[in-house]
């Protein structure tokens, strides 16, 4: 089955490796502060979605849009996903996308995918390597009143349809699933292959294609922060408390002993 | 922590988005696949496995990264080939002095000099990594003295006939062929010699207190046959050596800022850490002026060495301005190396940091593509035309 048409959704976020001393919170304004230094990467959820959409383009060839939805997108670092092999690139890209949850990006993400027209798979992370929430993927599905599977470690184009093996949690099961469909991506399938440089230099030629709320017909309103559903109440960082005790004994068996006591007094034995 | 380099002045708003993302993936590529095979190779003078290695670098667009495309090449610039050294460098210098020696010294001249035979015969698969190539330039007795070298090359029928020995070259023992110059009548050529042919020996020099996970050895010439299709017909003087020794020397001075920012980051994260006399020592005084040293060598270098490359990629660098690059950065690169490892006291002595594996590798640099001395006397004659090379006794 030549030519599958492909649609990877791909996030913007701080770099996870940055430390976590790194990200402040304002309980004020619920908001997450980063520090300048610290650079945004694709999520690597995203990455990992990506990698399954290359590798049935190289197998039955096909035709792979990335997506991406946000603000002040690093040009540099989301054009990577076309310097490993996408076809092209279309950012949804305006202050109005900011601050959105779950629901209200991937209602842009699907109306954008609505406006793409043709597609046989839809691909995410399962998760974004940010806010963890692990939603837009099905959230796109049901928009689009199309079926999903969720954490797919390896996904094979046969006879039409993709055949999926899922991470389960004691192995792996084997699922099949027309199309059009939406399939997440986990961390199981492997690394997005690297960027090399003939692929950075072609990559440099082509330009993405920036929609706005307008362009997939909705008013800022519907989308970002205005169009969320799900109202954050307080977001803090969880105080740390740690104490240390030194338990004693005559022997070091009493210590034991006396050490197993307050453990179960304190109910963790 | 990813590494995040050093960037006080904002060169990054310089940098072209395909000029970030290749310095990006070559950062993603070494910090993966090479960097934790350093170390411990470094420690016991293990020499990385060039034939493996080469190929996945051959991969992702390490080799032969400003060679054209439709040689094999990856066409890029030269600010992108000098991050790409920068990013070698940060790791080890070994890596960095591969890469230049298959690029800028090999892959170079073949391009520029050879035929278009020669380019299609060599340069893909070079690129690809698949065959390493070393630079045979250096000799014992003739060092910094490049114009008098003592291997010849004689011409019998339709066959050149060398001999001679070649000192000090990077990959020795493990090139599949050696770029060699020797003297002729005809001036000083380029000979291509395949591993293997008759009289040709590649042996390789251990013991080393710099680049201890690179290959450096000796290369005997004794009768060794050439055939005139693999002499590089445009090369035949030693300005045309010069030509390959300019790429090389400004991808040294994108290596040492790479050496440089790893001594610094080391530091700067060490001092902020370690608490001597009840508070961290990054709060004294003398400690902040040695990081505060080095943060501004590091800038004026990559200011240097940014400009540097936009002159060559418009043309305009002249190869005193390349010297003044190498010169300056090595000498920097030098003392950040030094500063960091005092900065972290007698961890600064373990390789499990890695301050002192840069302060070696640096050493080597200093002397290797022209010493300090010698770019010192290039930019003398350029200012006062007056050459100071060679003197009468
Ligand atoms: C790790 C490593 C890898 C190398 N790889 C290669 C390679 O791949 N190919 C290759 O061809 N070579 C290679 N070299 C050799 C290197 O290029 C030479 O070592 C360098 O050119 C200096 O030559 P020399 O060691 O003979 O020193 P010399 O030329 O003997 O110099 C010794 C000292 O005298 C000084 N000096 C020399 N002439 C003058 C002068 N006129 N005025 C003032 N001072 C002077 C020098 O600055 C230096 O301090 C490598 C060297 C090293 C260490």
């Amino acid at each position: 089955m030549p030519d599958v048409k492909m649609v990877v959704c791909c996030k913007q976020v701080p770099d996870p490796e940055a430390p976590p001393t790194a990200f402040k919170i304002d309980p004020t304004v619920n908001k997450v502060t980063l520090p300048r230094d610290i650079k945004p990467v694709i999520g690597q959820y995203d990455e990992f979605a990506l990698e399954a959409a290359l590798r049935i383009k190289d197998k039955v060839g096909g035709k792979i849009t990335v997506l991406s939805l946000g603000n002040n997108i690093a040009r540099d670092v989301i054009k990577k996903t076309l310097a490993v092999g996408g076809d092209e690139l279309i950012l949804l890209e305006d202050e109005s996308f900011e601050e959105g949850d779950s629901w209200s990006t991937a209602y842009a993400l699907a109306m954008a995918i609505k406006k793409i027209g043709e597609y046989d798979l839809i691909f995410c992370g399962r998760q974004s390597s940010d806010w963890d929430a692990g939603q837009v993927g099905l959230g796109i599905a049901e928009i689009l009143s199309i079926p999903a599977l969720t954490l797919a470690r390896k996904v094979e184009i046969i006879d039409g349809k993709a055949k999926v093996e899922q991470v389960i949690s004691d192995g792996y099961q084997v699922t099949e699933i027309g199309f059009p469909s939406v399939i997440t991506v986990t961390s199981e399938l492997g690394n997005l292959r690297y960027a090399a440089l003939k692929g950075i230099m072609a990559a440099a030629k082509k330009q993405p294609v920036v929609w706005k709320p307008a362009d997939i017909g909705l008013e800022p309103s519907q989308v970002g922060i205005a169009g969320r559903r799900v109202k954050l109440a307080k977001l803090f960082q969880p105080a740390k408390d740690a104490k240390c005790e030194i338990v004693e004994g005559e022997s070091p068996a009493e210590a034991g002993a006396n050490l197993a006591v307050k453990l179960r007094e304190a109910k963790i034995i | 922590m990813a590494f995040k380099g050093v960037d006080y002045y904002g060169i990054e708003e310089l940098l072209s988005d395909e000029e970030k993302m290749f310095r990006n993936a070559a950062r993603g590529f070494l910090e993966k696949e090479v960097e934790p095979l350093v170390v411990n190779a470094f420690h016991k003078e293990e020499l990385l496995n060039m034939k493996e290695l080469a190929p996945k670098m051959g991969e992702v667009g390490m080799i032969g990264a400003t060679i054209p495309q439709e040689y094999g090449g990856g066409g890029a610039n030269y600010t992108q080939f000098g991050l790409l050294c920068q990013e070698l460098e940060r790791v080890d210098g070994a890596l960095r002095s591969f890469v230049a020696v298959q690029s800028g010294l090999v892959m170079y001249p073949i391009w520029q000099f050879g035929t278009e035979e020669q380019k299609r015969k060599w340069l893909p698969q070079m690129a690809s990594g698949k065959i390493i190539g070393c630079f045979g330039l250096t000799e014992p007795n003739r060092g910094s003295d490049v114009g008098g070298m003592e291997t010849v090359a004689k011409k019998n029928g339709n066959v050149w006939v060398l001999n001679g020995a070649k000192e000090w070259i990077s990959e020795a023992s493990t090139a599949d062929f050696a770029l060699v110059y020797a003297r002729t009548d005809e001036g000083v050529k380029a000979f291509l010699i395949p591993r293997g042919t008759e009289g040709f020996t590649q042996t390789f020099t251990d013991k080393k207190g710099a680049m201890r996970v690179g290959d450096v050895g000796t290369l005997a010439l004794n009768d060794v046959k050439v055939p005139e299709e693999d002499v590089l017909p445009g090369s035949t003087r030693v300005k045309h050596v010069f030509a390959c020794l300019n790429q090389a020397r400004f991808g040294i001075s994108w290596g040492a800022i790479g050496a440089a920012m790893s001594c610094y980051e080391t530091a700067l994260n060490y001092t902020k850490q370690r608490e001597q006399f009840g508070a961290p020592i990054a709060a004294y005084q003398l400690v902040q002026r040695d990081l505060v040293n080095m943060l501004i060598e590091i800038t004026k270098a990559q200011l240097l060495s940014y400009r540097l490359g936009r002159l060559l990629d418009a043309g305009k660098a002249k190869h005193q301005q390349i010297s003044l690059a190498k010169k300056n950065n090595v000498e920097m690169a030098r003392m950040c190396a030094r500063t960091a490892r005092s900065l972290l006291g007698a961890n600064g002595c373990s390789y499990d940091y890695p301050p002192i594996r840069h302060m070696g590798n640096i050493e080597a640099v200093y002397t290797y593509q022209g010493t300090d001395f010698i770019h010192t006397l290039i930019l003398g004659q350029d200012i006062t035309g007056i050459q100071a090379f060679t003197r009468k006794l």
